[in-house]
């Protein structure tokens, strides 16, 4: 490991040998990770702004349906489309790879290697997903919800992502550290399983498309599994480095992460048929889907027992670390949107929640309160480590986490309630087994109130990805100050700073 | 009806199920599982130990000691 290392021009910060010798391995892996991860956060940040303007374009639609209904390429069947592609496959994924990448290489202690691959792997991936939004709008959709990209972009998305993981497997066998942390089993299996859902579900829904409700089927296993097993795993494995790491302590047990991790292997796959509940397809296959949704709890209990058996005695730094902030809600939302989601599952509920603004408040609970909070807090923590210097601005930081925090709160409750209320009066009767309401404008209208508080709140959440985008852009481009060789972040010895890139 | 592509479907799903099984059949044989409270410290080593925090606001040089009592 050692030969590997940068020689310091000078002795940097007095210290024992070996911390010296670490520090400069770290310096050296963080390094090795740079470009490829700014290429997927650059292009993952531009895909947040636009993803989040079709957003609220679209929320505005729903209460004031005359706004820019001029323009045809924005309605709403469009733009909320373009909406979900562009923070699904442009955003998130993006922001999924950059972390993966430097965790992997941070995991494996072990510089990356075969950078060329990633870097062809990442424009490929942002042209078809730039390919795929443009043919949205250009009317294209497929219609088939979650693989709405037109055939004609989806094979380059396929092909950039089968080059990351197939790298991944490559760059796994070059790993210095002989234990498998937790962490690289959520990334590798992610990786893993992400390319084998894409291709079965592009097969057998686009390409060779399957028959009748099979084709449901197809499409609901793909998309829960989406977030399933390639969303969750990527957001726990950050909290399973990021909250150990933070704080300085050892996950409380890991015994427990590792039994999360094989029971979420085990059970997941399995629940995402649940969205087909009252459809007509065979009773079986939906129980099966219930029962295993609500397996689910085993590993999401363990998970947030072990998060907050973490944090225990440390909350009070959650005023001190941005990361810790974006880490503990998003671990938080995790629990709450795992357990409402197990209950939604349940034939019962479903009955109630199904069809409404509940099932939208909850996917967003899911990939925003969740997932995007963790990869932001995984940002913050990677930039000063990757340029070297600090975020430019604290206030910045600070206006994202609340404007964003407050703002899934208003989204997510505001809606839940909406969708509550849509749900019973869609199925409330009489004694005499007549519909309570049987104008469906009526329900329409007293869903009113809750999709403004969701355009609120979409403006909220608006200041915070600006705030966010300008303190990234600003620390990119800023120069280098004197002050930049005492960060207070880290402690990089001056030397090291300047030591020859990889 | 075509039955090719069910074909590879189901052969696909057999390959995807037996990578699991060996995944663990390999972490059980590579010792993976067996000193796991050790090997939760694989994330920390010299430059970041255990009991050091590693992340806070820009400009607050004077970080607080962890309040840990792990």
């Amino acid at each position: 490991m050692s030969s590997a290392l940068p020689t310091p021009v000078s002795p940097p910060a007095p210290g024992p040998a070996e911390v010296v010798a670490d520090r400069a391995l770290l310096s050296e892996i963080d390094a090795s990770t740079r470009g490829p991860v700014f290429l997927f956060l650059v292009s993952g940040i531009v895909w947040l702004l636009l993803g989040t303007a079709f957003a609220l374009i679209a929320s505005i639609k729903l209460h004031n349906p005359e706004f820019l209904s001029q323009q045809e390429w924005l309605t709403f069947g469009n733009v909320r489309t373009a909406h979900l592609n562009s923070v699904i496959y442009g955003w998130s994924t993006n922001a999924a790879f950059a972390v993966a990448f430097w965790l992997m290489a941070r995991l494996s202690r072990t510089r990356l290697q075969h950078l060329g691959v990633l870097y062809v792997a990442g424009a490929l991936w942002n042209a078809g997903v730039a390919l795929g939004i443009a043919g949205i709008l250009n009317g294209d959709s497929t219609s088939v919800e979650w693989l709405e990209i037109p055939p004609y972009a989806t094979p380059v998305l396929f092909v950039a992502y089968a080059l990351v993981g197939a790298w991944a497997i490559v760059n796994f066998r070059y790993r210095q550290q002989g234990h498998v942390y937790v962490s690289q089993w959520y990334l590798l299996a992610a990786l893993f399983w992400f390319p084998w859902l894409y291709s079965i579900a592009q097969i057998m829904l686009i390409f060779s498309p399957a028959r009748g409700t099979v084709q449901s089927l197809v499409n609901w296993w793909f998309a829960h599994n989406v977030l399933g097993l390639w969303f969750t795993p990527i957001g726990l494995a950050s909290i399973y480095y990021f909250l150990p790491k933070v704080l300085g302590k050892p996950i409380h047990s890991y015994y427990l992460s590792v039994l999360g991790f094989w029971s979420l292997a085990l059970f997941y796959n399995w629940a995402g048929v649940h969205h087909l509940i009252g459809g007509p397809v065979p009773a079986w296959v939906i129980t099966a889907g219930v029962v295993a949704s609500l397996m689910m709890v085993i590993p999401v209990v363990v998970t947030g027992i072990n998060h907050h058996l973490t944090m225990l005695g440390s909350f009070s730094q959650l005023r001190y670390s941005p990361t810790l902030r974006f880490m503990v809600f998003g671990g938080v939302s995790y629990t709450l949107v795992s357990l409402i989601g197990s209950a939604m599952a349940v034939r019962s509920f479903n009955e109630l929640v199904h069809f409404t603004h509940f099932t939208v408040a909850h996917a967003h609970h899911g990939m925003y309160a969740f997932f995007t909070m963790v990869m932001f807090g995984a940002i913050y923590y990677m930039m000063p480590r990757l340029v070297l210097r600090e975020w430019p601005s604290a206030v910045l930081i600070s206006t994202h986490f609340w404007a964003c925090a407050v703002g899934i709160t208003i989204y997510v409750v505001g809606l839940k309630i909406g969708g509550l209320i849509q749900g019973w009066e869609m199925i409330a009767t009489n004694a005499k087994g007549e519909l309570v309401h049987p104008v469906f404008l009526d329900i329409v209208k007293d869903t009113l109130p809750y999709l403004i508080s969701r355009s609120l709140a979409g403006i909220l959440i608006t200041i915070g990805h600006l705030a966010f985008a300008v303190n990234f852009a600003w620390m990119l481009l800023q120069k280098k100050a004197a002050t930049d060789s005492q960060p207070t972040l880290f402690t990089t010895p001056p030397a090291l700073s300047a030591a020859p890139k990889s | 009806m075509n039955f090719a592509p069910y074909t590879f479907l189901v052969i696909m799903a057999g390959l995807i199920m037996a990578s699991g099984v060996y995944a663990l059949y390999w972490a059980v044989k590579t010792g993976q599982f067996n000193r796991l409270e050790q090997d939760a410290k694989t994330i920390f080593d010299a430059e970041e130990p255990v009991g050091q925090v590693t992340d806070h606001f820009p400009g607050k040089t004077e970080p607080p000691a962890p309040a840990g009592k792990s």
